[in-house]
């Protein structure tokens, strides 16, 4: 009986140690991913690129929700409610910020067909030569000088 | 054959079209400093403390000092005990300061004003819109409102309380509660 609450109370202790410490046994993402999707506002660079305060404030907030065992979304939702969409190096993927991914994809599928149809059109349009024949007189002069080589 | 040309020098005017709207766009919503002596751009934001927003239409009617400022910015550190002090000093005229604490983590914000003493009203500008509405261009940097919701006297761009910024903000502030 004595063991098994002495057991429950070292259980609990350690527990506490590791929610005080902050520490996340298999964090979900690395500070190293994060540094190159998060924009440093200040500096416009993304923060593995920046050494500036902004840049270390914007690394602490990441590695402590990391330590709090926060997914990578988690962490870039808090981001923007904190720093607003600029912190992102992408941006969202919805509402008018869409049109940044569907443009430049519409972009190259019209361009392929509109080649495909130029493609199309110029060998549609490649009629073979007509053959050219000579009228007799022409004939007759060719075949006397070609006899001469004879 | 007629209808699928016309069909592409449809798309591609629209492209053209689209491209030009784009740029219009761009060049419309460029940052750039209101002018002074112009009305003041107006900003409803969410308080640092507290629940609620704060307009700068309900301070109508009053000399309003706006600073903008960031909790990492060493320069903004340096000047806030003056702003705080020169809000102590200027309240009894009227006069409101206002705080704009823009790109920045919420938390280090309200340790911020909690640590340097601020007690004016603060605010939160999370995306820098209202720092783009008024062409800031680094941190700190002060705005003067007066009476009639117009900007006066120069922006300071760096520490009110350093070099030849403390004439300017001197001047400036006796601008902005001066009564016509």
């Amino acid at each position: 009986m004595r063991l098994a609450a002495l057991a429950a109370v070292v259980a609990a202790a350690l527990a506490l140690s590791a929610s005080a410490l902050g520490a996340c046994a298999k964090p979900k993402v690395s500070l190293a991913k994060m540094e190159g999707e998060v924009m440093c506002p200040i500096c416009h660079t993304t923060l593995d690129q920046s050494d500036s305060l902004a840049a270390q404030q914007i690394e602490q907030f990441i590695s402590a929700r990391i330590a709090r065992c926060e997914s990578e979304s988690q962490i870039k939702t808090a981001l923007v409610a904190n720093y607003g969409t600029v912190i992102l190096a992408a941006p969202p993927g919805r509402g008018f910020d869409l049109l940044v991914w569907w443009l430049p994809l519409g972009g190259i599928v019209l361009a392929a067909l509109l080649v495909a149809f130029g493609a199309w059109r110029w060998r549609r349009a490649r009629v073979p030569e007509p053959e050219t024949e000579l009228d007799p007189e022409t004939e007759r002069q060719l075949d006397e000088l070609l006899a001469r080589f004879d | 054959m007629r209808t699928l040309k016309l069909t592409g020098q449809v798309v591609a005017l629209a492209a053209v079209a689209g491209m030009l709207a784009l740029l219009v766009w761009r060049l419309t919503h460029e940052s750039h400093p209101p002018k002074i002596g112009g009305p003041a751009p107006q900003f409803s934001a969410l308080r640092l403390r507290g629940d609620g927003r704060l307009a700068l239409q309900s301070l109508r009617g009053k000399a309003v000092v706006v600073n903008f400022f960031q909790s990492y910015c060493v320069p903004c550190k340096a000047e806030a005990p003056a702003l705080q002090q020169a809000y102590t000093q200027y309240r009894k005229d009227g006069v409101v300061f206002v705080g704009v604490d823009y790109w920045d983590s919420i938390a280090e914000g309200r340790k911020f004003v909690e640590h340097h003493g601020v007690t004016y009203p603060v605010v939160r500008d999370p995306g820098g819109s209202v720092a783009d509405r008024y062409g800031v261009t680094g941190t700190p940097e002060t705005f003067f409102i007066n009476r009639q919701g117009r900007l006066v006297g120069d922006h300071i761009l760096g520490p009110i309380n350093q070099g030849s910024n403390r004439s300017l903000f001197r001047e400036s502030m006796a601008q902005a509660v001066k009564r016509s």
